[in-house]
C-alpha cells in the first residue's frame, strides 16, 4: 500500500480551563486519507470538527494545544518539523478553505493582492506572471468579471463570491492536500451547490486529496469516496460512502440520516430519538452519545466502547450497532 | 470618488463650529472672577476712571452684546490687544503659536518613532524581555509628570553635563532670530541660510521635544500595541497564517489595520497638546502660545485667551479634516 496524504494518530487536543480538568475537543482521532482520496468528515457544531482541521495544520488556536497523538503528512511528522518548514507547508502544499470567508479575508488588500500574497510568499513568483496566474486562477473558479474582480475589495464581495475568492487561494499553489472546512455553509441554496460542484471539479483535475467537512450529511453523499462521522470529539463511524448509506450502524448516524430521509423506518427512529433526546452535551464517561441514544443501556453509559472494524473497511464505535 | 464632495461638506460646518467654540469660551472666560478694569488700572484707582475704562474695553454692555462686538472685529481680523504685552493679540500669536507648533510637532514625530516600533514589537512578542520593557515604558511614560521629565532632563544634560543650552528661550539671547516667514525658527533659519542659528534653535528643541517625545510615545505605545495585537488575533490574520505567510507579514498587515486607531490617537493628542504642553514650555521659558493663554487667565486678560481658544479650534478642525483624509486613504471601506 502506498503512503497516505495524511495519517492522523490517536489525536487529542486539549483547551485548559481555570481550576479544572482540560476540556478535551478531540478524544484520539485515528485517520487517514489516501492520494487522490476525498473523505467527508460530518458533526455538528462543538464536535470537534474545526478543532480537527486546526490541529492537521498544526495551528490549534491557543490556549488549546495538541496534547497526544501525531499527523504525519506523506509520512513526516508535522510536529516534528522546524516552523519555517511548517509554514512553507502550509497554504502550498496543504490548504484551507474556510466558512465565513467575508470575515477571513484582511479587509485592506484587493482580491488579486491576497490571492497574489500567497503565491508570492511560496513561491516568490512576482510582477506580470504572478498577475498572470492569478488571473488564470480566478477565471478557474469561474468568478464573472475576473478583471473587475481583481482590484476589489473583500467588502464589495458576496458570499458566493468570497468563497470563490477563498478557494483560489486555497488552490493557487496547487496543493497536495486541502481542508474545506464547513465552506459551504453561509452560502444560499443555489450558490451552494454551484460552489461545491466548482470545488469538486477543482479538486478532481489537480488530483488532491481533501478533507470535506460539513454539518450536511447530505452533501457527503454527492462526492465523497469515505464518510466519517464525528461525535464529542470521537470518530464514531467510518465507511466508504456506498455502505455508509445503504447500512449506516451508529445510532448517532442514523440519527443524522435519519433527519432528511423519508424511509418510513429511518422516521420512525427519528421520531422516538426526537421525543427522548434533549440539548444535552456528550458525556464525560461511557460512550458520549448515551445520553442522547435511545437504544442505550447501562454499559454504554459505564464503558467507552472502542472502534470496531465490523465490515471490511466499516468502521464502528457502538456497543450495539444498529443492524439492517 | 466622494472625497471632493465630503471636503466640501465638512468645510461648510467649519464656521459654524468655530463661532460656537468661540461663544462657549467667551461665557467660560466670563465667568472667571475679576475685574480686567480692577487690574489694569491697580487698586488706587477712582471709580470714575474705572468706569471709564470698562466703557472703553465694552464691559458695560451685556456679555450677549460683548460677543457680537468680539465678532464682528474678528471677521475683520482683529482680535484685540493684551493688556500685559500691550500688543494686538494676532502680532503675540503669531510670535507664540508657531513656537507652540514647532515644540509638539517635533514632539510628536518623536513619540511616534518611539512608540509604534515599540508597540508593534510587543504586540509581536508577546513574551519576553521586549514586552516586558514596552510594558514598563508605557506604565512610565503614564505614570510620570511631563514637567517634572524636563526638570530631570534639564538638571542631567544642562546641570551636570552642560550638553544642553540652558533652558530659557527658544534661541539665545545672543543671536539674532532669523526674518520670520513660517515662525519656526529651524525653517526660517535654514530660508534665511544661516546654519549657526539653526544649530543653536535645535539645540534648543532638544531637550524639550525630548520631554513630549518620551512622555507621548506612551500613549502612542499602547495605543499601537492594543490594537495590532487585536488584530493579529483576529480572524483575517489567523487565515493569513493557515495560508502559510511568512510572520512578518502578517504582522506588518496587522499594523496596518490597526493604523486608523494610531492615526486617531495623535489627531487627539496633536489637538490636546497645542495647550498642554503648557507646563513644559513653562519649564524653558518658551514663550509659546499655552504658556500666553495661561498668563491670559490669570491676569484677567481675556483676548489673548479667546485668541488662542479661536487659533486652537481652527488647527484642531484642520486636523480632524486630515484625519478624515487619512482614514480615506487607509480603508477602502470608508471610500
Amino acid at each position: 500500500m502506498t503512503t497516505p496524504a495524511i495519517e492522523i494518530e490517536g489525536l487529542e487536543v486539549e483547551f485548559p480551563r481555570y481550576g479544572t480538568a482540560p476540556v478535551k475537543a478531540l478524544r484520539g482521532i485515528d485517520l487517514a486519507i489516501a492520494e487522490q482520496e476525498i473523505l467527508g468528515l460530518v458533526g455538528e457544531s462543538g464536535a470537534g470538527k474545526t478543532t480537527l482541521a486546526r490541529a492537521i495544520m498544526q495551528l490549534v488556536p491557543p490556549p488549546g494545544r495538541i496534547a497526544r497523538g501525531r499527523v504525519r503528512f506523506r509520512g513526516e511528522d508535522l510536529a516534528g518539523l522546524d516552523p519555517e518548514r511548517l509554514r512553507r507547508l502550509r497554504g502550498q502544499v496543504m490548504a484551507m478553505v474556510i466558512a465565513n470567508p467575508k470575515s477571513e479575508l484582511n479587509p485592506l488588500l484587493t482580491v488579486g493582492q491576497q490571492i497574489g500574497n500567497v503565491l508570492r510568499y511560496h513561491t516568490g513568483l512576482t510582477g506580470k506572471p504572478l498577475r498572470d496566474r492569478v488571473m488564470e486562477m480566478l477565471k478557474e473558479v469561474r468568478i464573472p468579471d475576473p478583471e473587475r474582480r481583481y482590484d476589489a475589495w473583500p467588502h464589495e464581495l458576496s458570499g458566493g463570491m468570497a468563497q470563490r475568492v477563498v478557494m483560489s487561494i486555497a488552490l493557487i499553489c496547487d496543493p497536495r492536500f486541502v481542508i474545506s472546512d464547513d465552506a459551504t455553509s453561509g452560502l444560499d441554496v443555489t450558490v451552494q451547490a454551484q460552489v461545491l460542484e466548482l470545488l469538486q471539479r477543482l479538486v478532481a483535475r489537480h488530483r488532491t486529496a481533501m478533507l470535506f467537512i460539513t454539518r450536511d450529511i447530505g452533501i457527503t453523499a454527492h462526492f465523497c469516496d469515505r464518510v466519517a462521522v464525528i461525535y464529542g470529539g470521537e470518530i464514531v463511524e467510518l465507511a466508504p460512502r456506498e455502505p455508509f448509506f445503504a447500512n449506516p450502524h451508529h445510532p448517532y448516524t442514523v440519527l443524522l440520516l435519519a433527519a432528511f430521509s423519508h424511509n418510513p423506518r429511518l422516521r420512525g427512529y427519528w421520531h422516538r430519538q426526537g421525543t427522548s433526546a434533549g440539548e444535552t452535551g456528550p458525556a464525560e464517561t461511557g460512550c458520549p452519545f448515551a445520553p442522547r441514544c435511545v437504544r442505550a443501556r447501562d454499559r454504554c453509559r459505564a464503558e467507552a466502547p472502542r472502534l470496531r472494524e465490523l465490515e471490511p473497511g466499516h468502521f464502528v464505535r457502538c456497543h450495539f450497532p444498529v443492524e439492517r | 470618488m466622494t472625497l471632493l464632495p465630503y471636503v466640501g461638506r465638512r468645510l461648510l460646518f467649519v464656521l459654524p463650529q468655530l463661532v460656537g467654540i468661540l461663544f462657549v469660551s467667551f461665557l467660560m472666560v466670563k465667568l472667571i472672577p475679576g475685574d480686567p478694569a480692577v487690574l489694569m488700572l491697580g487698586p488706587f484707582a477712582t471709580p470714575d476712571s474705572l468706569a471709564k475704562l470698562r466703557a472703553e474695553l465694552g464691559l458695560d454692555h451685556s456679555i450677549f452684546v460683548q460677543f457680537l462686538i468680539y465678532l464682528g472685529k474678528a471677521a475683520r481680523g482683529d482680535l484685540g490687544f493684551s493688556w500685559q504685552t500691550t500688543m494686538p493679540v494676532t502680532t503675540d500669536l503669531a510670535q507664540r503659536f508657531p513656537a507652540t507648533l514647532e515644540l509638539v510637532t517635533l514632539g510628536l514625530l518623536l513619540a511616534l518613532a518611539i512608540g509604534i516600533p515599540l508597540g508593534v514589537a510587543g504586540a509581536r512578542y508577546r513574551r519576553g524581555p521586549l514586552r516586558a520593557a514596552a510594558d514598563y515604558y508605557g506604565l512610565l511614560a503614564g505614570a510620570l509628570p511631563d514637567f517634572w521629565l524636563a526638570l530631570v532632563l534639564i538638571y542631567v544634560f544642562y546641570t551636570l553635563l552642560a550638553w544642553a543650552p540652558a533652558p530659557l528661550g527658544r534661541i539665545d539671547l545672543s543671536i539674532l532670530p532669523p526674518e520670520p516667514v513660517t515662525g519656526s525658527l529651524l525653517i526660517d533659519s535654514l530660508l534665511a541660510g544661516n546654519w549657526e542659528t539653526f544649530q543653536n534653535a535645535a539645540a534648543h528643541l532638544v531637550l524639550p521635544v525630548l520631554t513630549l517625545g518620551l512622555i507621548n510615545a506612551g500613549p502612542i505605545l499602547k495605543m499601537t500595541q492594543a490594537t495590532t495585537e487585536r488584530m493579529l488575533d483576529s480572524d483575517f490574520s489567523r487565515y493569513a497564517e493557515l495560508c502559510g505567510l511568512p510572520h512578518g507579514i502578517i504582522v506588518r498587515q496587522a499594523f496596518r489595520n490597526a493604523l486608523p486607531s494610531v492615526v486617531t490617537i495623535v489627531s487627539v493628542l496633536y489637538g490636546f497638546l497645542i495647550g498642554g504642553a503648557v507646563l513644559v514650555e513653562i519649564v524653558f521659558s518658551w514663550g509659546g502660545a499655552g504658556q500666553y493663554a495661561v498668563q491670559g487667565v490669570l491676569n484677567a486678560d481675556l483676548n489673548p485667551v479667546l485668541g488662542f481658544v479661536l487659533y486652537s479650534a481652527v488647527l484642531s478642525l484642520v486636523i480632524y479634516l486630515l484625519v478624515d483624509l487619512v482614514y480615506f486613504a487607509i480603508d477602502p471601506r470608508t471610500r
